[in-house]
């Protein structure tokens, strides 16, 4: 009885094949863990207070707070300092100006592609003051620009990137007992996210203009300092990301066309389980290709929204694959083998990845346009942003039942096919041990996978919430350890799959000569359909039976 | 600014004279006095015009001539938060003169004396940091980790926060002066004592860093959250120094294998951490003037008359009673405020009672 590579492999292949990939698996966790920093680096730039000493409001003007052009600066921004109160000196003539990245070790530090994408988040310090209260649930507005130059050119050539108004909730609290001049607990506010880094460096100017007819900056305390929290991925793990994908969808792509040859040699048309096979390793290679390598030379803004497509793309296709896997191995007499018989939890599916597909394109597509939107920052987005979520939820939910009722169907099947073994024919036996064996290996390699996602994903959430004193004496960078383990055991999960369950060639024969039945490739899943077999009745009478 | 100049000059010679002792190592702190807060830093004169710094610390000075402005910003901050913590105390933190700064009172190793060392070394440690965040100061350092420094660290993984630095930097600066150990006979307790307190010190920065995170993985979701330490703001910090002034544990020095040692007085309490601060001698009642021990006494001082706390008047006055005056003050009231630079209100004249000590 013919079916895929896994019934025929012998116990002594499959424990190496497995030992192979165990090592594989632990190679990655170790080069994430050991070779690669950690996954994103934060720089803190604290804004220096400028003064805009011009007429008119000039927007055009970049205030630099370094180097040749810089700004006039203000040590303090209190009513009674002294150069406030000589120059009276108003809100409005206050620019904060931040240069990211900061100079560090005696020169300035400079972002490179490699960084790939950076997020700036602000904090506002705002200090208690009785004079000058802070309202309840004030609103921060931001008159933003954000410029950027190359080392090579001109100390002031700022090129603008964007500029907004932007509003911002502020939500601060002060512990009781805290009196004036301590400064209340703010939650951090999104600035903006770019998806590629294609100059040196980058100049953010914040105004907090006040407006009392409209309540903008209105009752938002007494500002004392703003400070930008700069996240970007670090240049190190990007190389060993990108190394390990390459070899990855090295190692993938040649699976695949191994996979895909097979199938062209049965002499049959693939069929359904096969195919989804096929698309689940063309979605896996497409999220392995390291497209990400052209931004070292192109500037593609789209890179971040790009990568959560691809992501998404394949979350979609495990998920389907895993359905149609388990339909396929039912083990009732229905013909399947069609794509319109999943509609229910293809459709869940789909649904599910369109909310978030929608919801990213909110987020990430409109900060194509303005790097400073976020669709979390409005109670109108939020509630929008929250109903796309949940009902992707829903939809995830409902395919979990779907898959749960189906996985259901399938164990309940096998004890009934267990249990009506021995009655059966030789034939029928092979062919029915083989579908349960398979289902078995599946399913248990796809839940070890499972748990081993959710476990590293805890503990490097765990890992990193918890500051760690003196790095020097941890070597094993946990956060990178999970990302690149966790990617590697994905993709050894699609090459296990795509290696074990291609169709089997070589035993075919061999079985089929020793039944001396001249049948020759039984598909991977559908029943031998000879009438005359008198096993088949009885299968048939004793599940009728059992019914 | 001239005659400022000279006169620092002239006491920068005479302090350099006068730096015989570790018992005036808190001198460094009149830092905070010397000259305008935003004169020019530029010359290696400059260190030398300083008063109150020792020879290595003024080695230190030229290295780091561009971190100085931070020092001297620190050391500021250092004094106003320790007039701040000490406002209802009898001893309030005030100063003698820019000169000797606190007077006699921090010549002996009291409580005082140890409160002062851990504020103006955290002090240092905090400008500094806040300064290297700015981008003040090109010198901040980059190493990182496990590789040490390397020339593609930033790069490659980025650079150590900024307050790495600031609290190394306090360490060499602030510490400088402790190092002195040719005669380590009478002064070696005082010198463990000030080394002790100004780690302290910046142990309560390091330990009351707020961790603060940012999720930003595929859609914002949490996969990828990123985390980073925050320096709290000066005020909890002279806050936490000031709780550790008040448990402090007095301290005597003992020689063990030939090094001096800090053990606690009192053998029955339980010794001392790094985290704690450690006094020599107690201190005195600062009830009346005292040159000696550079008391002002609490004579004419403003007491609260409900407080049964050290501000109230039974206490502070140290029983000698007190006189109550009524007087009028303009205070600001039906403000209009902006987040920044001005406050627009009207004066209202209201009475008030106010105690001073007899």
């Amino acid at each position: 009885m013919a079916g895929v590579v896994l019934e025929n492999l012998s116990w002594k292949k499959l424990i190496i094949l497995g030992v192979f990939l165990l090592v594989l698996l632990i190679t990655f966790f170790l080069v994430g863990g050991l070779v690669a920093p950690k996954p994103s680096n934060v720089v803190t730039v604290l804004g220096t207070k400028c003064y805009d000493n011009g007429k008119k409001l000039n927007r055009s003007k970049w205030f630099v707070s370094r180097g040749i052009h810089k700004c006039e600066e203000l040590q303090n921004l209190d009513p009674t300092d002294e150069m406030i109160v000589n120059k009276s000196i108003t809100e409005k003539q206050v620019v904060f100006s931040f240069w990211l990245p900061g100079p560090r070790g005696g020169e300035e530090r400079k972002m490179t592609p490699l960084f790939q994408n950076m997020l700036a988040v602000l904090q506002v310090d705002i200090e208690h003051s009785d004079k000058v209260p802070l309202s309840k649930n004030p609103v921060l507005q931001l008159d933003v620009r954000l410029g950027a130059r190359d080392e090579g050119d001109d100390e002031d050539d700022w090129k603008q990137i964007a500029s907004s108004v932007e509003d911002r909730n502020l939500q601060c609290t002060l512990e009781k007992g805290k009196g004036e001049g301590y400064l209340y607990d703010c939650e951090l506010l999104q600035l903006f996210e770019l998806g590629s880094i294609s100059n040196h460096y980058y100049l953010v100017n914040i105004r907090l203009p006040v407006n009392f007819l409209k309540g903008y900056n209105v009752g938002i305390g007494k500002v004392v300092d703003i400070s930008i929290h700069l996240i970007h991925q670090n240049g190190g793990f990007t190389i060993v990301w990108m190394s390990m994908k390459s070899v990855l969808f090295v190692m993938v792509l040649s699976l695949l066309i191994w996979f895909w040859r097979r199938i062209m040699q049965l002499g049959r048309p693939p069929n359904l389980l096969e195919r989804t096979l096929f698309s689940l390793g063309v979605v896996m290679s497409i999220l392995d290709c390291p497209i990400e390598l052209l931004q070292l030379g192109v500037d593609i803004p789209f890179m971040l929204l790009l990568n959560d497509i691809r992501q998404g793309a394949f979350y979609a296709m495990l998920m389907s694959f895993w359905v149609i896997f388990a339909g396929e191995h039912i083990m009732d007499q229905t013909e399947r083998n069609r794509l319109s018989l999943y509609w229910k939890h293809l459709s869940a599916i789909i649904f599910g990845s369109i909310c978030l597909f929608v919801f990213d394109m909110c987020e990430r597509g409109i900060q194509l346009k303005n790097p400073f939107f976020s669709i979390w920052v409005t109670s109108a987005g939020t509630k929008l942003a929250l109903a796309f979520i949940i009902l992707a939820g829903i939809a995830a939910g409902c395919y979990f039942l779907f898959l749960c009722y189906m996985i259901f169907c399938v164990m309940k099947n096998i004890s009934a096919k267990k249990a009506s073994l021995p009655t059966m024919s030789q034939l029928r036996r092979k062919y029915y041990l083989g579908v349960i064996y398979r289902f078995r290996f599946l399913m248990m390699a796809t839940l070890v996978c499972a748990a081993c996602t959710v476990v590293f994903f805890i503990m490097s959430q765990l890992n990193e919430g918890e500051w760690r004193w003196g790095d020097e004496d941890l070597s094993l960078e946990f956060t990178s350890a999970f990302f690149t383990g966790v990617f590697g055991m994905w993709n050894i999960y699609v090459c296990g799959l795509l290696s074990l369950y291609a169709p089997s060639h070589k035993t075919v024969v061999e079985i089929d000569s020793a039944d001396g039945s001249t049948e020759e490739n039984v598909q991977l899943t559908q029943l031998p359909t000879t009438p005359s077999e008198t096993s088949a009745l009885q299968a048939l009478t004793s599940k009728a039976a059992q019914d | 600014m001239n005659r400022l100049d000279l006169l620092s000059l002239l006491l920068g010679v005479y302090v350099l004279l006068y730096l015989t002792s570790v018992a005036d190592s808190i001198k460094w702190l009149s830092l905070a006095m010397s000259s305008g807060a935003t004169a020019t830093i530029s010359s290696a004169n400059y260190c030398d015009s300083l008063v109150g710094l020792v020879k290595r610390q003024r080695r230190i000075c030229k290295k780091n001539l561009e971190v100085m402005e931070s020092v001297k910003l620190g050391a500021h901050e250092a004094i106003q938060e320790c007039q701040y913590q000490f406002k209802n105390r009898r001893w309030n933190c005030s100063m003698v003169d820019p000169k000797s700064l606190f007077g006699n009172v921090l010549k002996l190793g009291t409580r005082e004396a140890s409160f002062v060392h851990a504020i103006s070394a955290a002090g240092v440690a905090h400008a500094v940091t806040r300064a290297c965040s700015s981008g003040k100061l090109t010198k901040c350092g980059c190493d990182r980790t496990v590789k040490g420094p390397s020339k593609d660290g930033f790069e490659w993984s980025g650079c150590s926060d900024n307050i790495a630095y600031g609290i190394a930097f306090s360490k060499t600066f602030v510490d400088a002066r402790e190092k002195k150990s040719k005669k380590s006979g009478k002064n070696a307790g005082r010198r463990l004592m000030n080394l002790h307190n100004n780690e302290a010190g910046r142990l309560a920065i390091e330990q009351n860093m707020k961790v603060e995170c940012k999720c930003h993985g595929v859609s914002g979701s949490c996969e990828l959250r990123t985390c980073w330490r925050a320096m709290a703001p000066f005020r909890e910090v002279g806050a936490i120094i000031k709780e550790k002034f008040d448990g402090a544990t007095e301290v005597k020095s003992v020689m063990t294998k030939n090094h001096p040692r800090l053990v606690p007085t009192n053998p029955q309490f339980k010794p001392h951490t790094k985290y704690d601060l450690v006094y020599l001698v107690a201190s005195p009642d600062f009830c009346e003037p005292d040159p000696k021990t550079g008391s002002f006494g609490t004579k004419g001082r403003v007491c609260n008359k409900t407080s049964k706390a050290i501000d109230g008047c039974e206490l502070m006055c140290c029983g000698r009673g007190y006189e109550t005056r009524k007087r009028k003050v303009v205070d600001r009231c039906f403000c209009k405020f902006h987040w920044c630079c001005y406050v627009t209100c009207q004066e209202c004249e209201r009475e008030i009672e106010e105690h001073t000590c007899k």
